[in-house]
């Protein structure tokens, strides 16, 4: 018994010590735990579809079901991530706008079901995946603004900081840890001011700055 | 905030700062206070409940010395004797003054001063309280453990501590008044220290928004609550480092120096200015200038 | 256009409007579509750290607007209606809620500032206490049956037999109310407030010929105000604080000016004077006809008529009555004579007695004395459409109600907007009076003491869910457009919070077409017929050159209608045969002290008692919190063996409450003080059972010129009750004694200072 809580003390404090260790140094990586649970959204939105890489053997014949994306910029639907605090989840006229001419695929379930919300005049109750908690500021205009704007990086990239490659997903699943750790790594590195300017400088440190 | 900096020897940097290391290259939020156009009428303090999700605790918590009104009106009345008058047969009564009205009364508003040498930092165990960039004195509601030793160790008073669990157990927003509740800033729980910001919401967005545009933040971007409703204009609320901002030029021509401890003007005896902060001598270098309140002896 | 700045652009919200308007959305509709979930309010600083993942909804816009992004708060403009100065406000909506209400930097009456009391006016959208359906006796019914209930009662009834009992009124919720007195043939439409300057308005319709002139403090040297509380509750207190920041300005052409203040209780006015005078109660008429004495002894020029007037007044037999030392009347003459304009208010505090008008007289021939008229007093215009006109409430008005009913020959009685139940004196018996009504119908916002006592309620919408127009009474004007008067423009700032609610128009416009099903049937609802009402008048209103739908937007837009007023004319000085200023009556041996109910500046007449903020916001002058209070002067105090906190009972010959004593140097020795506005029964949990109702013990004294109830003619005697409490208040035991303490709240004379180069 003894030796049994020697050895759990001995862990806890290999824990805490290579846990101490880990935050101070640790790259941000994605490993499986950072990965958030998969999410059951109302209607399966295919992200791949509509972010993803275009197959040029889609071109060959239009008749068959496209296996690549349209490249649309994340920006198209997400429109508020530029302007303000929050990326926003598309409205649904936005969805219907481009839908409403797009024949091919009306009568698919996922398409059908997104018109009766619209016929409804009902939003649609979509589940947040990337939830960070209610006393964290997150701001997507200055992320945004810094480095697609300044930095001229691709929107892709910018918003796979934290987001991931959504373009390979259907429905978004978190894969960063998002935790503070984590955002501090980065923060604390030097990036670039401007695509024209070889200035650095890094992001906030200050906790007032985040914690609302 | 990193541990490190924690342990860094808090004495030196209350000696040193603000005199000599310059923080604040671009902003330092700070205010005016004009006692000469305040007229008391609590319209900053009902904004500031309106703006800054504070709860109201009720007439019993209230006479605990519970409330939590991050900005005060403070009524004052001039004194010209003093009797010191023990009455055996009261539980309250320990001083009776001798209060004189014919001057009217004076009012002075008190909220947090944002030190720039805060007493209020030095003594947080958890480091849920330090000094942000911009010159301001965060608290940081989920860092905080809820020793409150900042608010025993604040010469001011301004900081209000979270005895119970507002929103949750004691009702304070009933249904639905939790919907007029500000989204930018959190409602705090039990057991939480809380304070004023100088309204870090708002000077938050006209930075960013400042940013956006690529332009630095100009004086009026942004108002406090209290300032904005201010029936007399009685606050002034800016960025100290602009010389074009009209707090800057409050302090100048008021000859207050935010990082000296003694302002040379008070050593002359002549000196025609009003400009003065509260307990200066302690060297806490609070970011609030009073200007004395004027009256006319003639009449 | 809609950031979260707070540059005056942010107040047009013209652009929005006319988008949502032209894409042939009604805005209620609008607002309705929006999500309420976007960004959930953020509960709790501590607990949830975890990343919460597929728990919480987002719920997007079905179909969005430019101008609504979220996260990003968009500011309309309306009308505040917590009190009747009506400031223009603008109110902050993020996905689709009000959070917080500013001032509008574009009105002339608030220029961009707002008191406590408008501040809390979330609070009366969002109270918990709201009624929330048609209530008939308590139970819950439709409105197709309240109105059918209504119809039913009216049926055979003469137009003589209803009477309609409103606050203050004007815009076009008044002309429609007109409209609906006429269609029943009845002229009972009696105006109550209780707080009301009518007794002013009287004695400037003598004096200066007009009812409501505009005032200059900002162009005054001097303000010599006789009760006038202008910082505090008096008429439009947010302009007069803007006017009072200019005033006290070193840099001003005019200097700095000085403020004297004399009343018997302190007011938030008498606090921030340079003086405050405590002249016997219901002298200060008497006191002003001194100082002109004093004022041609010390070298100006009186008029013969006015000298004749005023000899009997010396400042030497004057000092004796009022108490005001002989020096100190001669001082004040000095002062007045060598800084010129001044400005002589009257107020509450001069008005509360059986001489009230004429009180008000004697201090207003002070300003034609001192040539004063025309320079800080001024005409101000009217606005050219008179049913739109404000009717000023009064006092008097519900004497003649309560008369009426007491006859027993009202059938039907409407109430909206007043609560004479809480408000009029016990003696009137108004509360029995009412009950003898055949059938009370109240529009009300909470179950007040009147919605009680009626037989069927019908709620009201709030003022962020109406849609209204409002004159304000005291028409502020930009600097020099004399002959500027404004509409102003209550719009809806969200959605109805309860599905139920109606607004007044709505109401009124629903009954009409009971009547006139013909004339009223092309307004579907009171919107409708305010946008016809305002465009059939466009060239009127200054819209001549603009296109309709334009115009409209830019209405709602600035929610502000410049009007061409109809100008007033101020009359020189009038004719006075004499004054019938009575010498201090010799206090009643059983009832010594005279009782001052006090305008508390947030809880007025008690109108707004159920908003927590304005119950947690502390008395400036008692920092006092959640309960009412007997202010006694602490000599007065020391002979009656009271100490602070010592329940007392208060004792006029009609009634007596019963509160905590609170020692205060701010009050004349032979006077005890009780704030207005606490001691509901009813109205919802804030209010409900806080401090005492003062109204219930004031002695029926009428003023003899116009019949209005005369505040400060009730006296009391005073006795401990035996118990003791610890008052709840801010200042702390020591009860603010700055000594010991070092340069806390400092005061400087004004000539130890250079106030001229401030910045």
């Amino acid at each position: 018994m003894h030796r049994f809580l020697r050895l759990s003390i001995l862990l806890v404090g290999m824990f805490f010590a290579v846990g101490s260790y880990a935050t101070d140094t640790a790259p941000p990586i994605t490993t499986e735990d950072d990965l958030g649970p998969q999410v059951e959204q109302p209607i399966e939105f295919p992200h791949n579809r509509h972010a993803g890489l275009h197959d040029p053997a889609d071109d060959a014949d239009p008749s068959k079901p496209a296996k690549g994306g349209m490249e649309i910029n994340c920006m198209y639907c997400h429109t508020y991530a530029r302007r303000s605090m929050v990326a926003g989840i598309p409205p649904l006229r936005k969805c219907i706008g481009c839908h409403q001419s797009i024949e091919s695929v009306k009568e698919t379930p996922r398409i059908k079901k997104l018109f009766e919300y619209w016929e409804a005049k009902k939003a649609i109750p979509w589940k947040k995946v990337h939830d960070l908690p209610d006393f964290v500021r997150f701001n997507h205009e200055r992320h945004v603004q810094r480095f697609v704007f300044q930095q001229n990086r691709p929107v892709q990239e910018a918003c796979g900081y934290c987001h991931g490659d959504i373009k390979t997903m259907t429905v978004a699943r978190r894969q960063k840890p998002l935790t503070m750790g984590w955002c501090a790594s980065c923060h604390q590195k030097d990036h670039l001011v401007s695509a024209s300017s070889s200035e650095t400088s890094h992001g906030p440190n200050d906790c007032f700055t985040c914690h609302k | 905030m990193s541990v490190s900096n924690l342990l860094q020897n808090w004495s030196t940097f209350r000696h040193e700062h603000p005199i000599n290391d310059k923080p604040h290259a671009e902003i330092k939020w700070a205010m005016t206070i004009d006692l000469d156009t305040c007229i008391g009428c609590n319209a900053c303090s009902v904004a500031c409940y309106a703006e800054n999700n504070l709860p109201v605790v009720g007439k019993e918590k209230y006479a605990h010395g519970q409330s939590m009104h991050w900005i005060r009106i403070e009524r004052y009345w001039g004194e010209t004797e003093v009797k010191e008058e023990y009455d055996p047969n009261s539980n309250f009564d320990m001083v009776q003054q001798d209060f004189q009205a014919d001057q009217g009364a004076q009012f002075l508003p008190m909220l947090c001063q944002q030190c720039e040498a805060a007493p209020c930092e030095t003594v947080c165990p958890v480091g849920a309280t330090n000094h942000t960039e911009d010159g301001l004195n965060s608290q940081i509601y989920n860092r905080c453990i809820g020793s409150r030793y900042c608010s025993a160790n604040c010469p001011f008073k301004v900081r209000y501590f979270n005895w119970w669990n507002y929103p949750e157990q004691e009702n304070a927003w009933p249904e639905p008044l939790p919907l007029q509740l500000n989204p930018d800033l959190t409602v705090r729980t039990k057991g939480v220290m809380e304070k004023c910001t100088f309204c870090k919401q708002r000077t938050y967005t006209a930075r960013n928004n400042a940013r956006s545009e690529g332009r630095p933040v100009h004086d009026g971007d942004v108002q406090t609550a209290c300032q904005q409703s201010c029936p007399t204009n009685a606050i002034s609320f800016g960025n100290l480092v602009d010389p074009e901002a009209r707090v800057a030029k409050q302090w100048e021509q008021q000859q207050v120096d935010l990082a000296k401890e003694k302002q040379e003007k008070d050593e002359k005896a002549d000196n025609k200015l009003r400009g003065y902060r509260i307990l200066e001598e302690l060297r806490p270098y609070p970011s609030i200038m009073y200007l004395e309140r004027v009256r006319e002896s003639a009449v | 256009m809609i950031e979260n700045g707070f540059d005056e652009t942010t107040s047009h919200s013209a652009k929005p409007q006319s988008e949502g308007q032209a894409a042939g959305y009604n805005r209620r509709d609008f607002l309705k579509t929006l999500g309420w979930g976007g960004t959930a309010v953020a509960l709790s600083g501590c607990g949830n750290t975890s990343i919460e993942n597929g728990k919480e909804t987002v719920v997007s816009y079905v179909e969005p607007t430019d101008y609504q992004i979220p996260s990003i708060g968009v500011y309309y403009n309306s009308t505040c209606a917590q009190c009747d100065a009506g400031c223009n406000i603008m109110g902050r909506v993020r996905e689709g809620r009000v959070l917080k209400l500013e001032g509008n930097p574009n009105s002339p009456v608030n220029r961009g500032k707002l008191c406590g009391l408008g501040q809390a006016g979330v609070q009366a959208h969002y109270n918990p206490d709201r009624v929330r359906q048609p209530l008939l006796k308590g139970e819950a019914i439709t409105w197709d049956k309240a109105l059918g209930l209504i119809a039913e009662k009216l049926n055979g009834v003469k137009g003589e037999e209803v009477a309609f009992l409103t606050g203050t009124m004007s815009g076009h919720v008044r002309a429609l109310l007109g409209n609906y007195m006429d269609a029943l043939g009845s002229k009972n439409h009696f105006v109550y407030e209780a707080v009301s300057p009518a007794v002013e308005r009287a004695a400037n319709k003598k004096m200066y010929g007009v009812s409501m002139p505009r005032y200059r403090i900002d162009k005054a040297k001097v303000v010599l105000s006789f009760g006038a509380d202008f910082l505090g509750a008096w008429i439009s207190p947010v302009n007069f604080s803007q006017q009072y920041a200019q005033f006290r300005k070193g840099s001003r052409p005019e200097g700095r000016g000085v403020l004297v203040q004399i009343e018997p209780k302190m007011s938030l006015t008498g606090a921030n004077a340079d003086r405050w005078i405590a002249a016997r109660p219901g002298t200060e008429g008497m006191l002003a006809l001194a100082l002109i004495n004093a004022l041609g002894t010390a070298g100006l020029s009186i008029p013969t008529d006015v000298t004749a007037v005023v000899k009997d007044y010396t400042p030497e037999r004057v000092s004796l009555d009022t108490g005001v030392s002989f020096e100190q009347i001669n001082r004040l003459a000095k002062l007045l004579k060598e800084r010129s304009p001044s400005l002589i208010l009257a107020g509450g505090a001069a008005e509360g007695y059986a001489h009230g008008t004429q009180n008000a007289m004697a201090i207003a021939l002070l300003n034609h004395v001192l040539g004063n008229v025309g320079k800080t007093v001024e005409a101000a215009a009217g606005v050219p459409f008179p049913q739109i006109a404000p009717i000023p409430g009064s006092r008097s008005a519900l004497t003649a109600l309560g008369n009426g009913l007491a006859s027993g020959k009202y059938k039907v009685v409407f109430t909206y907007g007043a609560n004479p139940v809480y408000s009029a004196p016990a003696v009137s018996k108004f509360s029995e009076n009412f009950s003898k009504a055949g059938f009370k119908v109240a529009f009300a916002q909470y179950l007040d003491e009147t919605a009680l006592a009626a037989d069927l309620v019908l709620p009201l919408d709030s003022a962020m869910e109406e849609w209204a127009t409002e004159v304000p009474e005291y028409m502020a004007a930009p600097e020099g457009n004399v002959g500027y008067a404004q509409l102003s423009v209550r719009q809806p700032l969200m959605g109805r919070l309860y599905p139920d609610t109606r607004g007044a128009g709505d109401i009124l416009l629903a009954l009409l077409k009971q009547r006139k099903a013909d004339e009223y049937k092309g307004f579907e609802d009171f919107y409708a017929y305010l946008q016809s009402a305002i465009m059939k008048n466009k060239a009127a209103l200054g819209g001549a050159d603009c296109a309709d739908d334009k115009f409209w937007n830019d209405t709602l837009g600035s929610a502000i209608l410049p009007l061409k007023g109809v100008a007033g004319s101020i009359s020189a000085k009038p004719a006075i045969a004499g004054f019938a200023l009575p010498a201090p009556v010799t206090a009643d041996a059983s009832y010594p002290l005279r009782l001052i109910p006090s305008i508390s500046h947030s809880m007025r007449d008690g109108r707004n008692a159920n908003e927590p903020w304005l119950q947690e916001s502390p008395d400036p002058m008692t920092t006092i919190v959640w309960d009412s209070w007997v202010e006694i002067h602490p000599k007065t105090a020391a002979q009656l063996g009271i100490r602070e906190g010592d329940i007392v009972e208060v004792t006029s010959k009609s009634g007596s409450i019963k509160s905590q004593a609170y020692l205060f140097p701010g009050i004349h020795p032979d006077a005890v003080s009780v704030p207005m506005g606490y001691g509901h029964q009813a109205m919802g949990r804030y209010a409900k059972g806080v401090g005492a109702n003062v109204f219930a013990m004031l002695d029926p004294v009428y003023d003899k010129e116009t019949g209005e109830l005369a505040y400060h003619e009730t006296s009391v005697k005073i006795s401990k009750t035996g118990e003791r409490i610890i008052i709840v208040k801010e200042e702390g035991p020591a009860r603010g004694s700055q000594v010991g303490r070092k340069k806390i709240a400092v005061k400087v004379s004004a000539d130890k200072v250079d106030l001229s180069k401030e910045v």
